[in-house]
C-alpha cells in the first residue's frame, strides 16, 4: 500500500474513520448489486484505496459520496466485464482452426481493452462507424447505407474518431 | 484529463491533420503522388512527424484484431449512466468535497441501478417481503420500501413481478414504477416491459392498477389477470387479452404462434449483441415454434431448418442478415 506511506497524517485518519464507519455498509451494498461476494469485497478496496490516494480529506455526508466514487469504479469495472465476456463469447464461437493460442488471446485481449478505451467517450454512432470502417473493413459509402446517414457525416465521424485515438494512443 | 494535455504537446492541428492523411490513405488505391505528398508533410515539422509515428501505432493496433472477435467485443451499447458515473469519478476525486455540496442533486438515484443484468442474462431475486422479480435480458431496477409503500423502480428492460403479502400491518402497497408511470399491484403477479417511451403490462394473477404520469382527470385504469395495457405518459391503450407468449422468457424459451418474421427478429435481437436484421422483403412471413433465449444462434439455425430462409453472417456472427432462400 504505497499510498499509506504518501499521504499525510490528518487524511490518512479521515480516511480511516470513513472506512471504519461505512465499509460494511459499501459491501453490502456492492454485494446486493453484484450477487458476488468476493467482486463486492475486491471494489470496496479498490475505492478506498482511490480515496486515499486523492487527497481528499473532508466528508460531508461519507454515505453519498462514497456511493458516487463506488458507482464510478463499479462502472469502469462493469465495462471491462462487459468486454471481457464478449470477448470469451466470440472465441467460443470460432471454429477450431481459427481459435488463436493463448497467448495471442490474452494480448488481443489487452488490445481490446485499449481500444475500448480509446473509443469510450465517443457518441454511438460515431463508436460504430468507426469499428464498421477499422475492424469491419467497410467503406464508407457501406457504412452510410448501413447507418442511415450520409457520406459526409461518416467522414465527419471517422475523423472524430480518428483524432481522439491519436490523442490517446500510446 | 490526460488526452487534453496530449493534445497540447502534439498540437491539435498536427492530430486533425494526421486523422486527415489517415482517411485519404484508407483508399485502396493510393497514388504515388499521395505517398510523397505525405512524406513532405510528415517532415515539414516534428510535431507532424510525431503526429504520424502515433497514427501508424494506432493502425497496427487496429491492424491486429481480427473481425471476428473484435467486432462482438468492442460493438457494446455505450449505457450513457455508465458514461455519467466514470466522468464524475474523475471529478470526485480531483476537487473532493468542496464541490461536493453543489453536486448532491442530481445524485438521488446514486448508481445505475441496485439490481441488473446483462443482455442475453436472466436473474431471480426474493425481495426482503417474499415478492419475487424475475429480471428478463439488459433490464434493471431499483428497489425502494419504506413506511408507505415497497417501491420496484423499473430503469430498463423487463420484469415478472410474484408479490406476497406484506409483513407489515397495515400492508404497504407494491409499486413498479417506470418512466410513464406506476402500476399497483392488487395481489398479483404481473410482466411490466419498458422500450422506447412505453411500458407494456401484461396481468397473470389477481389485478394492477395503472397511472400513468401526466394522466388527466379520471378513474385509473384497471387491468384484471388475463388482460394486457400499454402506456405512455398521458395515456392507455385499450386492455387486449395476454397469450402464452408474453412471460415464456421466464422460462428461456421465445415462443412465437404465427408471429411476423420482423418482429421475431426484433425480439431475437433484445438476447443478443450486435446487428440482427431480416431483409424486409420477408418481414411478413409468419413464424411459429419455441425456440431458445439462451443460445439466439441456434434459435437463427432453427429457423433455417423450417423455413425458407437463409442467414448471411459476418464477423464471427455479429453481423447476421436473414433474407429468402
Amino acid at each position: 500500500m504505497s499510498e499509506l506511506v504518501s499521504a499525510p497524517l490528518n487524511q490518512l485518519r479521515t480516511v480511516e474513520a470513513l472506512y471504519s464507519g461505512h465499509h460494511g455498509w459499501l459491501y453490502a451494498r456492492l454485494r446486493k448489486r453484484l450477487g458476488n461476494a468476493m467482486d463486492a469485497a475486491d471494489l470496496v478496496h479498490d475505492t478506498f484505496a482511490r480515496i486515499l490516494a486523492s487527497n481528499v480529506t473532508v466528508f460531508n455526508e461519507p454515505r453519498a459520496y462514497l456511493n458516487c466514487v463506488a458507482g464510478g469504479i463499479l462502472a469502469n469495472w462493469s465495462q471491462r466485464k462487459a468486454l471481457e465476456r464478449a470477448y470469451l463469447a466470440a472465441l467460443a464461437a470460432l471454429p477450431a482452426p481459427e481459435v488463436p493460442s493463448p497467448e495471442t488471446r490474452y494480448l488481443l485481449l489487452e488490445t481490446l481493452h485499449e481500444i475500448d478505451a480509446m473509443l469510450d467517450s465517443l457518441p454511438p454512432l460515431v463508436r460504430r462507424a468507426f469499428l464498421l470502417s477499422q475492424i469491419g473493413g467497410m467503406k464508407y459509402e457501406a457504412i452510410a447505407d448501413q447507418l442511415g446517414v450520409s457520406l459526409i457525416t461518416v467522414k465527419r465521424y471517422m475523423k472524430q474518431a480518428f483524432v481522439q485515438c491519436l490523442a490517446l494512443v500510446e | 484529463m490526460t488526452d487534453s494535455r496530449r493534445i497540447q504537446t502534439i498540437g491539435s492541428d498536427a492530430l486533425e491533420e494526421a486523422a486527415e492523411w489517415l482517411m485519404s490513405m484508407s483508399d485502396d488505391d493510393v497514388t504515388d503522388t499521395q505517398k510523397a505528398d505525405l512524406a513532405t508533410w510528415r517532415n515539414s515539422s516534428p510535431e507532424r512527424e510525431q503526429a504520424w509515428r502515433r497514427a501508424e501505432l494506432l493502425m497496427s493496433k487496429l491492424g491486429s484484431l481480427p473481425a471476428s472477435v473484435s467486432m462482438p467485443a468492442l460493438d457494446r451499447p455505450n449505457d450513457p449512466d455508465r458514461r455519467a458515473a466514470i466522468t464524475r469519478l474523475a471529478l470526485l476525486l480531483a476537487v473532493g468535497p468542496a464541490l461536493w455540496a453543489s453536486w448532491k442533486v442530481g445524485e438521488q438515484q446514486g448508481w445505475t441501478a441496485d439490481y441488473g443484468v446483462a443482455v442475453g442474462e436472466r436473474r431471480e431475486l426474493t425481495l426482503v417481503d417474499g415478492t419475487q422479480v424475475v429480471l428478463n435480458t439488459d433490464s434493471a431496477i431499483d428497489v425502494r420500501f419504506d413506511a408507505d409503500q415497497r417501491l420496484i423502480q423499473l430503469r430498463r428492460g423487463e420484469i415478472l413481478v410474484q408479490t406476497a403479502a406484506d409483513h407489515l400491518v397495515p400492508s404497504r402497497p407494491l409499486r413498479v414504477a417506470t418512466r410513464e408511470g406506476r402500476m399497483q399491484a392488487l395481489g398479483t403477479r404481473f410482466c411490466v416491459r419498458e422500450q422506447a417511451g412505453r411500458t407494456y403490462l401484461a396481468v397473470l394473477e389477481g389485478a394492477v392498477r395503472v397511472e400513468p404520469v401526466n394522466a388527466g382527470a379520471g378513474v385509473p385504469l384497471i387491468v384484471q389477470a388475463g388482460g394486457r395495457a400499454s402506456f405512455d405518459a398521458r395515456s392507455c391503450s385499450p386492455i387486449s387479452a395476454v397469450d402464452n407468449t408474453a412471460t415464456a422468457w421466464v422460462r428461456g424459451m421465445l415462443l412465437a404462434d404465427k408471429m411476423r418474421l420482423a418482429d421475431f427478429v426484433a425480439e431475437l435481437a433484445r438476447y443478443r449483441r450486435g446487428f440482427l436484421r431480416c431483409d424486409p422483403a420477408i418481414a411478413n412471413l409468419p413464424v411459429s415454434g419455441a425456440f431458445p433465449l439462451s443460445d439466439t444462434t441456434h434459435s437463427l439455425n432453427m429457423l433455417v431448418q423450417t423455413y425458407p430462409v437463409t442467414l448471411n453472417t459476418h464477423m464471427g456472427g455479429y453481423w447476421v442478415l436473414l433474407s429468402a432462400r
